[in-house]
Protein backbone atom coordinates (compact mmCIF):
# COMPACT_ATOMS: atom_id res chain seq x y z
CA UNK A 1 0.00 0.00 0.00
CA UNK A 2 1.39 3.29 -1.00
CA UNK A 3 1.56 6.25 1.42
CA UNK A 4 -0.69 8.21 -0.20
CA UNK A 5 -3.30 5.74 -0.42
CA UNK A 6 -3.84 7.32 3.52
CA UNK A 7 -4.65 10.51 3.03
CA UNK A 8 -8.47 10.08 2.75
CA UNK A 9 -8.60 10.74 6.49
CA UNK A 10 -7.12 13.59 8.88
CA UNK A 11 -6.38 11.16 11.75
CA UNK A 12 -4.32 9.29 9.10
CA UNK A 13 -2.87 12.12 7.78
CA UNK A 14 -1.45 13.20 11.15
CA UNK A 15 -0.25 10.12 11.84
CA UNK A 16 1.50 9.61 8.71
CA UNK A 17 3.34 12.68 9.20
CA UNK A 18 3.83 12.29 12.55
CA UNK A 19 5.50 8.91 12.41
CA UNK A 20 7.21 9.39 8.70
CA UNK A 21 8.37 13.29 9.22
CA UNK A 22 8.48 14.49 13.16
CA UNK A 23 9.88 11.52 14.26
CA UNK A 24 12.17 10.72 11.87
CA UNK A 25 13.65 14.69 11.71
CA UNK A 26 13.23 15.53 15.15
CA UNK A 27 14.94 12.43 16.90
CA UNK A 28 17.75 14.02 15.81
CA UNK A 29 17.68 16.93 17.64
CA UNK A 30 16.71 15.37 20.86
CA UNK A 31 19.91 12.76 20.57
CA UNK A 32 22.12 15.83 20.03
CA UNK A 33 20.48 17.37 23.66
CA UNK A 34 21.22 14.16 25.29
CA UNK A 35 24.55 14.02 24.11
CA UNK A 36 25.79 17.10 24.28
CA UNK A 37 24.70 16.56 28.33
CA UNK A 38 27.85 14.01 28.74
CA UNK A 39 29.97 17.10 27.88
CA UNK A 40 31.15 20.21 29.87
CA UNK A 41 31.12 23.02 27.93
CA UNK A 42 35.41 23.06 27.86
CA UNK A 43 35.11 20.25 25.76
CA UNK A 44 36.24 20.31 22.14
CA UNK A 45 33.85 17.68 21.25
CA UNK A 46 31.85 21.45 20.38
CA UNK A 47 34.45 23.03 18.37
CA UNK A 48 34.47 20.21 16.03
CA UNK A 49 30.20 19.94 15.79
CA UNK A 50 30.62 23.66 15.10
CA UNK A 51 32.70 22.82 12.32
CA UNK A 52 30.86 19.66 10.92
CA UNK A 53 27.33 21.56 10.86
CA UNK A 54 28.99 24.90 9.04
CA UNK A 55 30.34 22.32 6.81
CA UNK A 56 27.06 20.75 6.03
CA UNK A 57 25.54 23.98 5.85
CA UNK A 58 27.47 25.29 3.26
CA UNK A 59 26.63 21.66 1.49
CA UNK A 60 23.09 22.04 1.62
CA UNK A 61 23.37 25.19 -0.19
CA UNK A 62 25.82 23.01 -2.98
CA UNK A 63 23.03 20.44 -3.18
CA UNK A 64 20.20 22.85 -3.94
CA UNK A 65 22.17 24.51 -6.30
CA UNK A 66 23.22 20.95 -8.05
CA UNK A 67 19.16 19.42 -7.49
CA UNK A 68 17.28 22.36 -6.90
CA UNK A 69 13.82 22.25 -5.51
CA UNK A 70 10.94 22.77 -7.65
CA UNK A 71 10.26 25.69 -9.54
CA UNK A 72 14.06 26.94 -8.88
CA UNK A 73 14.73 24.04 -11.90
CA UNK A 74 13.21 26.90 -14.23
CA UNK A 75 17.10 28.61 -13.98
CA UNK A 76 19.50 26.76 -15.67
CA UNK A 77 22.34 25.44 -13.57
CA UNK A 78 25.00 28.38 -15.03
CA UNK A 79 22.45 31.25 -13.67
CA UNK A 80 22.21 29.65 -10.09
CA UNK A 81 25.70 29.70 -9.64
CA UNK A 82 26.52 33.05 -11.24
CA UNK A 83 23.83 34.57 -8.97
CA UNK A 84 25.01 33.06 -5.50
CA UNK A 85 28.26 34.10 -6.65
CA UNK A 86 27.17 37.66 -7.81
CA UNK A 87 25.45 37.93 -4.04
CA UNK A 88 28.88 37.05 -2.55
CA UNK A 89 30.88 39.50 -4.62
CA UNK A 90 27.48 42.22 -3.50
CA UNK A 91 28.60 41.48 -0.10
CA UNK A 92 32.17 42.14 -0.41
CA UNK A 93 31.31 45.17 -2.34
CA UNK A 94 28.49 46.58 -0.13
CA UNK A 95 30.73 46.42 3.24
CA UNK A 96 29.32 43.30 4.52
CA UNK A 97 25.68 43.88 4.25
CA UNK A 98 24.04 40.74 4.20
CA UNK A 99 20.15 42.43 3.05
CA UNK A 100 21.94 44.26 0.04
CA UNK A 101 23.98 41.25 -1.26
CA UNK A 102 20.93 39.16 -0.65
CA UNK A 103 18.49 41.03 -2.89
CA UNK A 104 20.71 41.24 -5.71
CA UNK A 105 21.88 37.72 -5.64
CA UNK A 106 18.23 36.96 -5.89
CA UNK A 107 17.06 40.00 -8.37
CA UNK A 108 19.74 38.78 -10.49
CA UNK A 109 18.58 35.07 -10.57
CA UNK A 110 14.57 36.65 -11.19
CA UNK A 111 15.71 39.04 -13.87
CA UNK A 112 18.05 36.00 -15.47
CA UNK A 113 14.88 33.61 -15.46
CA UNK A 114 12.56 35.70 -16.88
CA UNK A 115 14.68 36.91 -19.55
CA UNK A 116 15.84 34.26 -20.84
CA UNK B 1 20.45 46.55 27.91
CA UNK B 2 18.98 47.14 31.61
CA UNK B 3 15.56 45.71 30.98
CA UNK B 4 16.65 42.63 28.54
CA UNK B 5 17.59 41.04 31.94
CA UNK B 6 14.10 39.93 32.62
CA UNK B 7 12.96 36.43 30.32
CA UNK B 8 10.52 38.26 28.91
CA UNK B 9 11.97 41.35 27.73
CA UNK B 10 14.73 38.90 26.17
CA UNK B 11 11.88 36.86 24.58
CA UNK B 12 10.49 40.15 23.02
CA UNK B 13 14.42 41.22 22.12
CA UNK B 14 14.78 37.53 19.88
CA UNK B 15 11.22 37.94 18.39
CA UNK B 16 12.38 41.48 17.23
CA UNK B 17 15.24 40.26 16.23
CA UNK B 18 14.25 38.10 14.31
CA UNK B 19 11.24 40.17 12.24
CA UNK B 20 14.43 42.32 11.16
CA UNK B 21 14.95 39.97 8.28
CA UNK B 22 15.69 36.17 9.33
CA UNK B 23 11.91 35.47 9.98
CA UNK B 24 10.92 36.37 6.31
CA UNK B 25 14.12 34.48 4.92
CA UNK B 26 12.52 31.14 6.83
CA UNK B 27 9.29 32.28 5.56
CA UNK B 28 9.99 32.51 2.19
CA UNK B 29 11.63 28.97 2.20
CA UNK B 30 9.08 27.14 3.57
CA UNK B 31 7.02 28.93 1.29
CA UNK B 32 7.90 26.46 -1.40
CA UNK B 33 6.25 23.49 0.83
CA UNK B 34 2.67 25.26 0.52
CA UNK B 35 2.72 24.32 -3.27
CA UNK B 36 4.46 21.05 -2.70
CA UNK B 37 1.71 19.36 -0.18
CA UNK B 38 -1.10 20.57 -2.41
CA UNK B 39 0.75 18.96 -5.61
CA UNK B 40 0.66 15.69 -3.44
CA UNK B 41 -2.94 15.95 -2.62
CA UNK B 42 -2.31 16.81 1.05
CA UNK B 43 -4.57 18.51 3.07
CA UNK B 44 -4.42 22.27 3.88
CA UNK B 45 -3.93 21.51 7.75
CA UNK B 46 -1.33 19.05 6.91
CA UNK B 47 0.74 20.80 5.13
CA UNK B 48 0.77 24.05 7.65
CA UNK B 49 1.05 21.34 10.44
CA UNK B 50 4.15 20.23 8.83
CA UNK B 51 5.98 23.55 9.09
CA UNK B 52 5.06 23.50 12.68
CA UNK B 53 6.09 19.86 13.97
CA UNK B 54 8.85 19.17 11.39
CA UNK B 55 10.03 22.62 11.13
CA UNK B 56 12.82 21.71 8.13
CA UNK B 57 12.55 22.38 5.11
CA UNK B 58 14.71 19.82 3.40
CA UNK B 59 13.09 17.37 5.88
CA UNK B 60 9.64 18.66 4.41
CA UNK B 61 10.59 18.85 0.61
CA UNK B 62 11.64 15.06 0.86
CA UNK B 63 8.42 14.30 2.70
CA UNK B 64 6.13 15.71 0.38
CA UNK B 65 8.22 14.71 -2.64
CA UNK B 66 8.67 10.58 -1.57
CA UNK B 67 4.90 10.80 -0.94
CA UNK B 68 4.18 12.04 -4.43
CA UNK B 69 6.23 9.83 -5.95
CA UNK B 70 4.69 6.78 -4.11
CA UNK B 71 6.84 5.46 -2.02
CA UNK B 72 5.95 3.23 1.32
CA UNK B 73 5.95 4.59 4.93
CA UNK B 74 9.11 2.95 6.18
CA UNK B 75 10.70 4.50 2.87
CA UNK B 76 10.00 7.84 3.20
CA UNK B 77 10.53 8.20 7.13
CA UNK B 78 14.34 6.60 6.07
CA UNK B 79 14.69 9.33 3.28
CA UNK B 80 13.54 12.24 5.67
CA UNK B 81 15.65 10.98 8.05
CA UNK B 82 19.06 10.55 6.19
CA UNK B 83 18.36 14.55 5.54
CA UNK B 84 17.77 15.48 9.15
CA UNK B 85 21.03 13.88 10.16
CA UNK B 86 22.66 16.96 10.17
CA UNK B 87 20.64 18.78 12.76
CA UNK B 88 22.81 17.06 15.39
CA UNK B 89 25.79 18.99 15.23
CA UNK B 90 23.96 21.93 14.87
CA UNK B 91 22.05 21.37 17.64
CA UNK B 92 24.76 20.08 19.79
CA UNK B 93 27.06 22.89 19.34
CA UNK B 94 24.41 25.26 20.49
CA UNK B 95 23.52 23.49 23.50
CA UNK B 96 26.75 24.94 25.69
CA UNK B 97 25.25 28.79 24.97
CA UNK B 98 21.53 27.64 25.68
CA UNK B 99 22.22 25.68 28.72
CA UNK B 100 24.71 28.69 29.71
CA UNK B 101 21.78 29.77 32.23
CA UNK B 102 21.25 26.70 33.86
CA UNK B 103 18.30 25.25 31.74
CA UNK B 104 16.45 21.71 32.33
CA UNK B 105 17.02 18.72 30.07
CA UNK B 106 13.11 19.06 29.29
CA UNK B 107 13.39 23.16 28.39
CA UNK B 108 16.54 21.98 26.40
CA UNK B 109 14.81 19.56 24.24
CA UNK B 110 12.01 21.91 23.99
CA UNK B 111 14.56 24.53 22.62
CA UNK B 112 16.00 22.03 20.50
CA UNK B 113 12.61 21.73 18.40
CA UNK B 114 13.29 25.26 16.70
CA UNK B 115 16.83 24.17 15.71
CA UNK B 116 16.95 24.84 11.30
CA UNK B 117 19.94 26.33 9.48
CA UNK B 118 18.60 30.10 9.98
CA UNK B 119 18.09 29.70 13.59
CA UNK B 120 21.29 28.21 14.25
CA UNK B 121 23.53 30.17 11.93
CA UNK B 122 21.69 33.21 13.55
CA UNK B 123 21.87 31.99 17.11
CA UNK B 124 25.42 31.16 17.19
CA UNK B 125 26.32 34.68 16.18
CA UNK B 126 23.84 36.68 18.46
CA UNK B 127 23.75 34.33 21.56
CA UNK B 128 27.50 34.12 22.64
CA UNK B 129 27.20 38.55 22.78
CA UNK B 130 24.51 38.41 24.99
CA UNK B 131 24.02 37.40 29.41
CA UNK B 132 24.23 33.53 29.80
CA UNK B 133 20.76 33.89 31.77
CA UNK B 134 18.95 35.28 28.91
CA UNK B 135 19.94 33.32 25.94
CA UNK B 136 17.67 30.49 26.02
CA UNK B 137 14.18 32.96 25.98
CA UNK B 138 16.18 35.34 23.43
CA UNK B 139 16.60 31.78 21.31
CA UNK B 140 12.85 31.23 22.12
CA UNK B 141 11.71 34.43 21.41
CA UNK B 142 13.93 34.11 17.98
CA UNK B 143 12.56 30.66 16.81
CA UNK B 144 9.02 31.57 17.91
CA UNK B 145 8.70 34.38 15.59
CA UNK B 146 10.40 32.60 12.74
CA UNK B 147 8.37 30.07 12.82
CA UNK B 148 4.63 32.10 13.16
CA UNK B 149 5.85 33.93 10.25
CA UNK B 150 6.72 30.59 8.48
CA UNK B 151 3.42 29.40 8.97
CA UNK B 152 1.67 31.58 7.51
CA UNK B 153 3.94 31.85 4.25
CA UNK B 154 3.54 27.94 4.05
CA UNK B 155 -0.30 28.91 4.00
CA UNK B 156 0.10 31.57 1.50
CA UNK B 157 2.48 29.57 -0.79
CA UNK B 158 0.03 26.35 -0.50
CA UNK B 159 -3.24 28.81 -1.66
CA UNK B 160 -1.15 30.38 -4.14
CA UNK B 161 0.33 27.19 -6.05
CA UNK B 162 0.32 27.37 -9.69
CA UNK B 163 -0.13 31.01 -9.83
CA UNK B 164 3.35 32.42 -9.89
CA UNK B 165 5.14 33.83 -13.01
CA UNK B 166 8.45 30.66 -13.57
CA UNK B 167 10.83 33.83 -12.56
CA UNK B 168 8.93 34.51 -9.26
CA UNK B 169 8.77 31.22 -8.07
CA UNK B 170 12.61 30.46 -8.67
CA UNK B 171 13.46 34.01 -7.39
CA UNK B 172 11.64 32.46 -3.96
CA UNK B 173 13.13 29.16 -4.07
CA UNK B 174 16.58 30.62 -4.45
CA UNK B 175 15.96 33.09 -1.22
CA UNK B 176 17.25 30.57 0.80
CA UNK B 177 20.29 29.22 -0.41
CA UNK B 178 21.47 32.78 -1.06
CA UNK B 179 20.64 33.40 2.72
CA UNK B 180 22.54 30.32 3.87
CA UNK B 181 25.61 30.95 1.89
CA UNK B 182 25.75 34.89 2.75
CA UNK B 183 25.38 34.10 6.88
CA UNK B 184 28.26 31.41 6.39
CA UNK B 185 30.15 34.36 4.91
CA UNK B 186 29.37 36.83 7.71
CA UNK B 187 29.60 33.94 10.40
CA UNK B 188 33.22 33.14 8.80
CA UNK B 189 36.36 34.94 11.41
CA UNK B 190 39.16 32.30 11.12
CA UNK B 191 41.22 30.00 8.55
CA UNK B 192 39.01 27.24 10.00
CA UNK B 193 35.74 28.37 9.06
CA UNK B 194 36.75 29.11 5.69
CA UNK B 195 38.06 25.86 5.02
CA UNK B 196 34.73 24.29 6.60
CA UNK B 197 32.52 26.37 4.05
CA UNK B 198 34.92 25.43 1.17
CA UNK B 199 34.98 22.20 1.87
CA UNK B 200 31.05 21.64 2.33
CA UNK B 201 30.67 22.83 -1.50
CA UNK B 202 33.29 21.04 -2.95
CA UNK B 203 33.12 17.55 -1.41
CA UNK B 204 29.20 17.62 -1.18
CA UNK B 205 29.18 18.27 -5.18
CA UNK B 206 31.97 15.81 -5.76
CA UNK B 207 30.72 13.07 -3.61
CA UNK B 208 27.12 13.76 -4.91
CA UNK B 209 28.68 12.31 -8.49
CA UNK B 210 29.20 9.11 -7.10
CA UNK B 211 27.55 8.59 -3.37
CA UNK B 212 24.24 10.16 -4.21
CA UNK B 213 23.23 13.37 -2.18
CA UNK B 214 22.10 12.13 1.37
CA UNK B 215 25.58 10.16 1.57
CA UNK B 216 27.36 12.87 -0.48
CA UNK B 217 26.43 15.18 2.57
CA UNK B 218 27.47 13.53 5.39
CA UNK B 219 30.35 12.20 4.60
CA UNK B 220 31.59 16.09 3.48
CA UNK B 221 30.28 16.90 6.82
CA UNK B 222 32.42 14.58 8.57
CA UNK B 223 35.74 15.49 6.83
CA UNK B 224 35.59 19.05 5.87
CA UNK B 225 34.28 19.58 9.56
CA UNK B 226 36.98 17.41 10.90
CA UNK B 227 39.77 18.74 8.99
CA UNK B 228 38.62 22.22 10.41
CA UNK B 229 39.11 21.65 13.29
CA UNK B 230 42.37 20.13 13.27
CA UNK B 231 43.33 23.61 10.95
CA UNK B 232 42.08 25.26 13.97
CA UNK B 233 43.84 23.05 16.33
CA UNK B 234 47.07 23.54 14.72
CA UNK B 235 46.77 27.64 14.39
CA UNK B 236 45.56 28.00 17.94
CA UNK B 237 48.96 25.90 19.33
CA UNK B 238 51.05 28.25 17.12
CA UNK B 239 50.23 31.01 19.27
Amino acid sequence: MNASDWLTSNVAVFGLLVGAAVIPNGVWRWLAVLAAARFDDSSPIFAWVRHVATCLVAGVVAQMMILPPGALAAAPPWLRWAALCLAGLAWLLARRNVFVAWIAGVCALMAGTALL
Amino acid sequence: MGLSHAPIAAFRQGAIGALKLPAWIVGASLMGVGPLARDVGFPFLGAILSTVLVWAGPAQVVFFATLGAGASVPAIALAVTLTAIRLTPMTASLMPHLRAGGASRATLLAASHFVAVTTWVESMRRLPALPPEIRLPYFFGFGAACMAVATCFTAVGYALAGEVPASIGAGLLFMTPTFFTLSLLRGASIRADWLAIGAGFALTALFGIWLGPAAALFLAGLLGGTAAFMVERAQSEEQ
